[in-house]
């Protein structure tokens, strides 16, 4: 009998990730990680003028 | 003043009583306050009953604003942020994770109901029911609006929650919104400060969470919510560079000889025209040592103003719109060049000297200008 485990937020991290875990006979057996907030700068950058494009891939991660 | 108290708050803070008067002070004038302010702050947090709870939300945020006010080389700030204030919930700080941070938000709402402080960073996306944004299975855009109806104020910390920064850029993907915006189309009444900036100064915003802590009151706000004492001036107004604005002297390119002379960077894109911030005068991010980014000789980019950071090309031209631009004074690096050249041709016939030398000196100068061979 396995047993379903959700650690959503994961602190002491940048960013807002999840995990999910399968536990059976006290071991995890399968596991799951998403991240769970999305801005699309890969869609913002897109066509935009090459000299700029540091100004936003720079701000994916403050840390 | 009780002299006791400051030294106990000194104690856990790690600093002498001379260096806590002296911060508060300092706080103070940053405000513009009266003299006599500073230690008004001073009582104020020391008497404090206990200390002001504050809960954390963060939505599409890169972390960069808490890591500006946690920067390990600020030691009296990290310690006055920590100490000073009961830190209740932030998702990059919090020791327990999953459902004991999600307990721990719930219980000091729940304890200090209209009374806390709600800090957000981040812009909150609202595109496909805010979908964009997750945390512990709720949507950011509902965490906020639940939040914000409970607390007593709110400080949005950085230009991403204050009109939506970075992922608010064109094309905005995810509909990202500031959260002034959201709680007034929600009828939500709280009142809302701005502190924007990519990312701010930490000492804007803890000069308004301490004015607010000493006077129960935010202090006086912009149209757009924002600390007046802060953002009440263009960056072109205190801008180091300025006497080189008005002189008409200014960098076309990066690296030209007077980029490297330190010349205004306006025709390279500088928002400092456009932009209210005290980055001059206080420095952008507290770096220190005239390390902010007009300093370092790159333009500023108008983080701190909506429409203008992350919307505006970089390198295209601010509005101008206190001063006569000197941008319609002729070219500027060929009417020096020319002047160069005449004054100089001028005394040389006078002096009866070597013609041909100096005229050979002022095509040089004229080579100098940015548009001449490379």
């Amino acid at each position: 009998m396995s047993k379903r485990i959700v650690i959503d937020p994961i602190t002491r991290i940048e960013g807002h990730l999840r995990i999910e875990c399968e536990v059976e006979n006290g071991k995890v057996s399968k596991a799951w990680t998403s991240g769970q907030m999305w801005r699309g700068i890969e869609n913002i950058v897109k066509g935009r003028d090459a000299r700029e494009v540091w100004l936003f891939t720079q701000r994916i991660c403050g840390v | 003043m009780k002299i006791k108290d400051i030294a106990s708050v000194s104690k856990q803070l790690g600093v002498s009583r001379r260096e806590f008067l002296k911060y508060c002070s300092i706080v103070a004038a940053g405000m513009g306050l009266p003299l006599g302010a500073g230690e008004q702050i001073a009582e104020a947090v020391t008497s404090a009953a206990r200390r002001p709870p504050v809960i954390w939300l963060s939505a599409q945020e890169c972390t960069g604003c808490s890591e500006s006010l946690l920067r390990a080389t600020h030691p009296t700030f990290e310690h006055l942020i920590l100490d000073l204030i009961s830190l209740d919930y932030h998702e990059t700080l919090s020791t327990p994770s999953g459902h004991q941070a999600e307990a721990a938000r719930a219980a000091s709402i729940k304890a200090n109901k209209g009374e806390f402080i709600l800090v957000v960073d981040g812009a909150i996306p609202v595109k496909d029911n805010g979908i964009y944004c997750m945390i512990a299975g709720k949507t950011a855009l509902d965490i906020l609006k639940e939040t914000a109806k409970e607390c007593k104020a709110i400080i949005a910390m950085g230009s991403c929650s204050s009109w939506g920064g970075v992922p608010s850029a064109d094309p905005n993907p995810t509909g990202a919104t500031g959260v002034q915006k959201i709680l007034t189309d929600a009828g939500i009444k709280t009142p809302v400060v701005t502190i924007p900036g990519c990312p701010p100064n930490p000492y804007n915003f803890l000069s308004t969470v301490l004015y607010f802590v000493t006077f129960k009151k935010l202090p006086e706000l912009d149209d757009l919510a924002r600390p007046k004492f802060a953002y009440g001036r263009l960056i072109h107004e205190n801008c180091e560079r300025r006497p080189h604005f008005d002189a008409g002297r200014f960098a076309t390119e990066f690296g030209d000889e007077n980029h490297r002379k330190g010349y205004c960077l306006y025709k390279l894109g500088c928002k400092g025209p456009e932009t209210h911030a005290n980055c001059p005068s206080i420095l952008f991010g507290d770096t220190g040592a005239g390390t902010w980014p007009v300093g370092t000789g790159h333009p500023c980019f108008g983080c701190t103003e909506k429409g203008i950071g992350f919307h505006k090309p970089l390198f295209s031209r601010a509005s101008l719109h206190m001063v006569t631009p000197p941008d319609t004074y002729p070219h500027v690096v060929e009417h020096q060049g020319k002047s160069a050249l005449a004054g100089i041709a001028v005394a040389a016939a006078a002096a009866g000297a070597a013609y041909v030398a100096v005229d050979k000196v002022a095509k040089k100068l004229g080579d100098d200008d940015g548009k001449g061979k490379k």
